[in-house]
């Protein structure tokens, strides 16, 4: 275990302080400590400060809203914490410019770390820091993508079950018309069935209107025969009848 | 001690690093970036703990040395990691004048002194600067760890503690108390991060039992002040899921001398004693066959270097392994690897196949599966393939030095020495061998002799041997050291029993793998190693088990929270079960795996080594040689 002596030397500080002050050897007060304090903060490190805030933030942001990005809540979830596919989309889009703008920032300070002149000591030391902030960065990354891949997954399976569900309502229908088919032919079985019995007798039927027609057709020559023998007998008829009625004209004339 | 002490040093580097506040887990943080400022002891604490991509993680931009020339980076808050000597504290006020940085961090290694802190406080005054001071530490982490459980004090200025500085004639009071307050402090250091005050057990008459008596008293002096206290607080809840006390052995190197010279086959130790092995780090130069050419000519050798890690699988598996295993290890790691690569490459052709072939397609689904798998391990494969080239790099450089030097024939004989079995081959023919081995193995092997032998030779066998010696080209002065040093020992207590021991030669192989191998072992014995244990292990084993033995029986006992003053009778009647064994006067990696050897085959014991410094065999030798030329 470690000893924090930091209390030990502060007061050390004070036993030096009222020593010297005893002796009377001044230093310079600690007022310029504090103006001193602020002359030395370079730009790179308030940059390399800024860049890590921005990573912080996107992370953050990303943290907050994983869950319901992902949605991993109950079957019940509530109406607030459902995402729509837009929104998730948007997070997306945001997330990766943020990124790509992380990634130009810290090329960016790169180049200037290789431009500038300085010591090989502090550009290896801001080298190495630029690749911390860009290790950083890939772990923040990676978080975004772990959401998306579970994300991706989940609308790969969402697409899954769809697929699965028209499938399936499909081979119902198909069922049902299978059914139906073979309702069909078991029926058409039945017609033809009959119809081959009607056949018979639809052939008698045939045979007996031949007949018929036949019969028709002597009946027709034998009603032709008897109209012309009616009209035969009937011109006979007139003929006696005229004879008669030119012979009771002649009697009539002869007895006058 | 759930966590490593490897882990707790890590964890509190750390935190040290993110403004000792502790870090958070959530990785998508701010970035802060900071940068690092170190002395040489901090460089040796944090290299084998964290990389540099660690450490750029953590927001570190710049890892710079303190005495290098360093220009002003402005708007950074800047950390310093250093031991409070003079000449820091002077850098320090140098940087406070020139208003290099934007905020300072100090952090000190170990606890500065009131009056240096006050040197500080003017400077800051001076410069106006006392706001920028932000925060003042003292870390209490001035050791080095190099593996879950083993450590050393340190490696900059180790000549400073090391062997010959402690046993040497002309040795001052002052010198050793210099000595003895600097390992105290590293000590202290050490159980202050481990968050455990322990029990002390020690022998009598030696350095190490000045380093306990020392050690004692600060650790008493640091808990009577309750407030002020490093051992109450959140570390000791972590140390008190064991409801026991750690034991804290301190051995002194004199007990055995034979270890660190002895020769090894388990492959960490093999490295250390063959390569250029410091902090885990491994320098290989290129073009070895140059070097051990006596005509050499000068070939173009590049330099590699190799960190073996916690991370590194293999490593942490085979480390203790015999050598031979683990060349056939490399060998299966590289078929597993050569099999998955060529999985991958058949995917590949599959998928390239993707639109003329039909058939491909219904293969597809399930291939899809299978190369988002392949493509995800690609980079698990690469590194596999990195360290599979690193093993074989390392291991094929120590193979060279064993062929070359022929250091299987002496393992197994030192082993028959230690082990006091029967010699088929005599010294003499071993020393006057010219092609085995260079001139400091054969010295290695007769001090192992010398030492181990109950009664010494007699004067003319012995004058045979030191002439055999001086035509191999050995230099003879550590022989004197230790001529004396054994007269002494005896003196004292009796020679140190190495165990009965024994190697069992499996026979030569001819070749250990098929022709695809790399590692071609002919003429090399494939030896195996049967468990026994070193005199250390062997004194910690009777401690920790409360055995009793004419060795350990008259340890003295510390037991710095008990009030009043110590007592030699140990209280505790239970056998412990964590333990931390310290080597006065350094330490190697032989002696370790014996201990993590022993660790295993004990269920539930935790054992820590530690030693003052880390020699192998050719730097222990020159210790010697400064010694015996007095």
């Amino acid at each position: 275990m470690a000893a924090d002596i930091t209390l030990l030397f502060k007061a050390s500080v004070k036993t030096v302080k009222t020593r010297n002050k005893a002796i009377g050897i001044g230093f310079d007060s600690t007022k310029e400590d504090i103006l001193k304090r602020g002359r030395k903060k370079s730009g790179f490190s308030q940059k390399a400060k800024e860049v890590i805030t921005n990573i912080t933030k996107l992370k953050d942001f990303l943290l907050l809203h994983r869950k319901d990005y992902v949605s991993a809540g109950s079957l019940i979830s509530s109406e607030l914490s459902r995402m729509t596919d837009n929104e998730r989309d948007q997070i997306d889009q945001d997330a990766q410019i943020f990124m790509r703008t992380c990634a130009e920032a810290i090329k960016q300070l790169r180049n200037e770390v290789e431009k500038q002149v300085m010591s090989a000591q502090v550009k290896e030391h801001r080298g190495a820091v630029l690749d911390l902030i860009e290790v950083y960065l890939k772990g923040v990354c990676k978080l975004y993508s772990e959401q998306r891949a579970i994300r991706v997954k989940r609308m790969f399976e969402q697409e899954n079950q769809r697929l699965i569900s028209e499938m399936n309502s499909l081979v119902d229908e198909v069922r049902q018309i299978e059914g139906k088919v073979v309702e069909i032919s078991r029926l058409q079985e039945i017609f033809s069935e009959k119809v081959l019995q009607q056949e018979t007798e639809i052939d008698s039927i045939h045979q007996l209107v031949v007949g018929a027609t036949e019969n028709v057709k002597e009946g027709n020559e034998d009603i032709r025969e008897a109209i012309k023998n009616n009209a035969g007998f009937r011109v006979w008829i007139l003929f006696f009848l005229v004879m008669c009625s030119f012979s009771l004209l002649f009697l009539d004339w002869y007895d006058s | 001690m759930a966590a490593s002490v490897r882990e707790k040093q890590a964890v509190a580097l750390k935190r040290m690093l993110n403004f000792n506040t502790p870090p958070l887990k959530n990785t998508t943080t701010e970035p802060v970036w900071k940068v690092l400022i170190y002395d040489r002891f901090g460089q040796d604490i944090i290299s084998p703990l964290l990389s540099v991509k660690e450490l750029r993680d953590m927001g570190i931009t710049l890892h710079l040395l303190l005495h290098s020339d360093r220009d002003p980076i402005p708007d950074v808050p800047t950390v310093y990691f250093i031991m409070p000597t003079e000449e820091n504290i002077d850098r320090i006020c140098q940087d406070l004048r020139n208003q290099l940085y934007e905020s300072y961090y100090l952090n000190f290694i170990s606890a500065i002194s009131r009056s240096k802190l006050e040197d500080i406080a003017s400077a800051a005054l001076a410069a106006n600067a006392v706001s920028q001071v932000t925060k003042v530490f003292d870390q209490y982490l001035n050791f080095i760890t190099l593996e879950d459980d083993m450590f050393i004090l340190c490696h900059q200025n180790k000549e400073v503690i090391s062997y010959h500085a402690i046993n040497r004639a002309d040795i001052q009071d002052t010198d050793m108390e210099s000595i003895m307050d600097s390992i105290v402090d590293s000590l202290f250091c050490f159980f202050v991060t481990l968050g455990a005050v322990p029990i002390i057990r020690c022998p009598r008459g030696n350095a190490a039992e000045m380093v306990a008596v020392k050690l004692d008293k600060k650790l008493r002096e640091n808990l009577r002040d309750a407030r002020n206290s490093l051992f109450t607080g959140d570390s000791l809840s972590a140390g008190q899921f064991s409801f026991q006390r750690p034991l804290f052995v301190l051995a002194d190197r004199n007990v055995d001398l034979a270890t660190p010279l002895h020769h090894t086959w388990t492959y960490q130790a093999l490295i250390h004693d063959v390569l250029d092995f410091h902090l885990n780090r491994v320098t290989l130069e290129e073009g070895l066959g140059a070097e051990l050419q006596t005509g050499a000519r000068p070939k173009k050798k590049s330099r590699k270097m190799y960190d073996l890690t916690g991370a590194d699988k293999f490593w942490q598996k085979h480390k203790g392994s015999p050598f031979p295993e683990v060349a056939e290890s490399v060998q299966e790691e590289l078929d597993s690897y050569r099999a998955q690569e060529d999985e991958v490459k058949r995917l590949k052709s599959i998928m390239g196949l993707e639109g003329e072939d039909e058939g491909a397609i219904s293969m597809l689904s399930d291939n899809t599966a299978k190369l988002t798998s392949a493509v995800s391990s690609l980079p698990e494969l690469l590194e596999k393939k990195r360290l599979i080239d690193l093993h074989t790099n390392v291991a094929t450089a120590v193979l060279d030095h064993i062929k070359s030097r022929k250091l299987d024939v002496y393992f197994e004989f030192e082993e028959k020495l230690m082990g006091k079995s029967t010699l088929d081959k005599s010294l003499l023919d071993v020393i006057s061998d010219p092609d085995a081995g260079m001139p400091e193995d054969k010295m290695r092997l007769f001090l192992i002799f010398y030492i181990t032998a109950q009664q010494p030779p007699s004067e003319l066998d012995f004058e045979q041997y030191k002439k055999a010696l001086l035509d191999a080209g050995c230099d003879l002065s550590p022989l004197n050291y230790i001529r004396q040093w054994k007269a002494f020992t005896k003196i004292a207590s009796t020679p140190a029993n190495y165990g009965g021991s024994g190697v069992k030669p499996m026979g030569l192989f001819s070749r250990v793998m098929n022709t695809g191998s790399q590692f071609v072992m002919e003429g090399v014995k494939n030896l195996v190693l049967k468990q026994h244990n070193l005199p250390v292990t062997r004194i910690l084993d009777n401690l920790m088990e409360m055995k009793s033995h004419p060795e350990t029986d008259d340890y003295r006992y510390f037991d710095p929270k008990m009030r009043g003053s110590e007592s030699s009778i140990p209280r505790n009647k239970n056998p412990f079960q964590e333990a931390i064994v310290f080597v006065v006067g350094g330490g190697n990696y032989i002696e370790y795996q014996n201990l993590v050897d022993y660790t295993k085959s004990k269920q539930g014991k935790k054992v820590i080594y530690g030693c003052s410094e880390l020699f192998n065999a050719a730097q222990f030798i020159k210790q010697l040689s400064q010694l015996g030329q007095k």
